[in-house]
């Protein structure tokens, strides 16, 4: 699972997520996008499902780009444990996400393929998305 | 190849929210500049501007801009959209002349079948899809085709080996490689998935036979 190799803070503020993505909007590397539609933290569980699901259905000659990474910590404090003794333990990673990223990105000959693999990886994702191509109409 | 002339209305007031109120009216606020002239804040219909860019040419398309009156020849060098709606926000108009070069991008698609990399279950990355490339206005390709036929595993194909039209020369570094034959990491781990699936099957008909065997053996 992907997840930093050092950080210089262990723990971190929740922090908030308002507005839309600023970068990576746009399929740059392959020929097929997931795109976020919704604000939110996919775990590096989640990421690593979605790309297995998405690899598994393409079998082969595909190429995928993973365009998030989790460098946020998570915390929990641990089950049945009063309020307070400061913070919890570090539990699992999470990439902060907005509306407008491009998730993941796919290159694949089948168009039809490729769809099918997308929409079977927004199926593990916590988060509406939608399958978007390099090919744009206006 | 036709003329497409588009209406430009200059005045109009910069800003968020007067933005906003023109996008709203039908109108997609612009900017005019190039040929050492300031920039030129102007407003043209959307329903025009689809037209214009919407043809064989795409973005490419040189369009005959009617500033107030005034003609001048100009390319789309940018258009800003919202990351999720998809709607045009801003675009960016680039003055050119005649008989001068300009720098474009033009869409790079492959042709042919690399029947060795098929072979050995690979695939053909695309590293560049719009390859930057100097031309006259009037002689900017719609489209530029390159050959992969001859493509192998391991092996990359060059800009230099595209076969360019007559007055088109690449911008950027001729031995840039443009696709790339290769065997991705998702196909090798589903190749050794199956392997080890037969394997494993192997293995379980081999144990198969010797349990059956077993008894044989005692009797």
């Amino acid at each position: 699972m992907l997840m930093p190799r050092k950080v210089k803070h262990r723990k971190q503020h929740r922090g908030r997520t308002r507005g839309i993505s600023k970068g990576r909007t746009e399929v740059t590397y392959g020929d097929y996008g997931i795109q976020a539609l919704e604000p939110g933290w996919i775990t590096a569980r989640q990421i690593e499902a979605a790309r297995i699901a998405m690899t598994r259905h393409i079998k082969r000659g595909g190429k995928v780009w993973i365009n998030v990474f989790p460098d946020k910590p998570v915390t929990n404090k641990p089950a049945e444990t009063r309020m307070g003794s400061g913070k919890g333990n570090p539990e699992h990673w999470v990439a902060v996400v907005r509306p407008g990223r491009i998730l993941f990105e796919l290159s694949y000959g089948d168009e039809t393929i490729a769809h099918e693999a997308i929409e079977r990886a927004i199926q593990k994702l916590p988060i509406k998305a939608r399958f978007v191509s390099r090919e744009e109409s206006f | 190849m036709s003329e497409l002339l588009l209406k430009a209305s200059t005045g109009r007031a910069e800003g968020t929210r007067s933005s906003r109120r023109l996008r709203r009216e039908g109108q997609i606020p612009a900017v005019v500049y190039g040929l050492g002239t300031d920039p030129l804040p102007v407003a043209v219909v959307w329903t025009d501007l689809r037209h214009a860019i919407t043809t064989d040419l795409g973005l490419n398309a040189l369009i005959t801009l009617d500033i107030d009156g005034k003609k001048q020849l100009s390319l789309v060098k940018d258009i800003q959209r919202h990351p999720v709606r998809r709607d045009v926000l801003h675009v960016d108009f680039i003055r050119v002349e005649e008989g001068a070069e300009v720098e474009v991008e033009v869409p790079l698609v492959l042709t042919g079948e690399a029947k060795a990399v098929d072979q050995a279950s690979g695939m053909v990355d695309q590293i560049i899809h719009n390859l930057a490339v100097l031309a006259k206005p009037d002689s900017i390709p719609d489209v530029l085709h390159a050959d992969i036929s001859a493509l192998e595993v391991g092996n990359s194909l060059r800009v230099s080996e595209i076969e360019m039209p007559p007055g088109v020369r690449p911008a950027g570094d001729p031995e840039a490689a443009f696709a790339v034959g290769l065997i991705t990491r998702s196909t090798k781990e589903y190749l050794r998935s199956e392997r080890a699936a037969e394997a494993e099957a192997a293995a379980e008909e081999a144990g198969g036979t010797a349990e059956v065997g077993e008894p044989e053996e005692e009797s």
